[in-house]
């Protein structure tokens, strides 16, 4: 090329230039293009092998206290259930049990009247405390609630896990190499909400319970 | 005895909308309407002629807190009273409920007794207002 140009010779610089252009094609833009995948693929697995860290070192013990605590609010969901059945069943045995004796015993009774009263009274009581035990058996499914907002973290955590792997190995055999979807905010911001406080995870500035939020909005209501 | 006061329960879980529509059934409330979002509630809220809102917090969608926001921002719901029934209980997020607006709070797992305790409390304030 450089001859052409001394020479002035200008077809002769062209055709040296686009012999030159056709090399570059050839060899040296594909090869810049992989030195940009290599860079890409590395870029991408430093920040995949990143989210594993953070993923295996935090979130996983996380989810395995999560789950801890899901069995353990199931546990207690079922045999507080199972109490109140115990407890409803006598009542109910006691209401036939008298009912039955009174129709046996009619027509030999001599206090009809007293016997009557009596069972009625009973009867009324034991049938508000049956009431009572109801309400609490319908209260007491309220487990499935907080364990369900529990395992739908963690299905989230087991979706972001998924992605990163399948990323990681597609890295490793060359392939395309696309972006993970995050599922897990790094700092969760508590507008979207942060889900049921979990045992050995207790965020250190939750409240106790309903007293302590009682006594919450009554000094926010007295400083206003 | 029947009221004719108007409710909504927003919970994305059914079981959860489900105690809450029993706990107001026993103590005598029987127009309930239900909603699984904070998107699917606005429209109703707009729509219809509700007298209390009950939400939970965490839902997918819009979460309770935005639900709240928007109803005060709305010049036809701001004065609806509205409770928080929520399993949520960092203390900045119960100052910002109150601050939004919310006219009570009652965090996971509740109580018969403390749902209705703070049902009274808004229903009297209401009527006071």
């Amino acid at each position: 090329m450089q001859a052409a140009l001394d020479a002035g010779d200008c077809a002769a610089f062209r055709r040296a230039f686009e012999s030159l252009s056709e090399q570059m094609d050839a060899g040296l833009l594909p090869e810049l293009r992989r030195l940009t995948a290599t860079a890409q693929s590395a870029l991408a697995r430093f920040s995949a092998e990143a989210r594993l860290d953070k993923l295996a070192g935090h979130e996983v013990p996380d989810a395995r206290k999560r789950l801890t605590h899901v069995v353990k609010l199931t546990d207690e969901a079922a045999h507080k259930t199972m109490d109140l059945v115990d407890s409803c069943g006598p009542l109910v045995d006691e209401a036939a049990r008298g009912a039955a004796n009174l129709i046996e015993n009619w027509n030999s009774m001599t206090d009809r009247d007293v016997a009557v009263a009596k069972y009625l009274e009973k009867t009324r009581g034991d049938s508000e405390v049956l009431r009572g035990n109801l309400t609490q058996l319908l209260m007491a499914q309220g487990y499935q609630d907080i364990t369900g907002q529990i395992i739908r973290s963690v299905i989230s955590l087991v979706d972001e896990l998924e992605q990163v792997l399948g990323k990681l190995v597609r890295i490793a055999e060359g392939g395309e190499v696309t972006n993970i979807v995050r599922k897990l905010p790094d700092h969760p911001s508590w507008e979207r909400g942060l889900g049921p406080q979990v045992a050995g995870l207790e965020s250190p500035d939750a409240v106790s319970g309903q007293d302590d939020i009682d006594a919450l909005l009554s000094a926010m209501a007295a400083g206003k | 005895m029947s009221s004719p006061v108007k409710f909504l329960v927003v919970d994305d879980f059914s079981t959860m909308r489900r105690i809450v529509k029993n706990l107001l059934q026993e103590l005598g409330y029987n127009d309930i309407t239900e909603a699984d979002d904070g998107n699917t509630a606005l429209p109703l809220l707009q729509a219809g002629s509700f007298d209390v809102l009950i939400t939970d917090w965490n839902m997918p969608g819009m979460p309770g807190i935005d639900l709240l926001k928007a109803v005060r921002a709305d010049a036809k719901l701001a004065k609806l009273p509205v409770l928080m029934l929520t399993a949520e209980a960092k203390r900045e997020q119960i100052v910002e409920a109150v601050q939004a607006g919310a006219s009570g709070y009652v965090i996971k797992p509740f109580t018969a007794v403390t749902l209705k305790e703070k049902l009274d409390k808004m229903l009297a304030a209401r009527a006071a207002a």
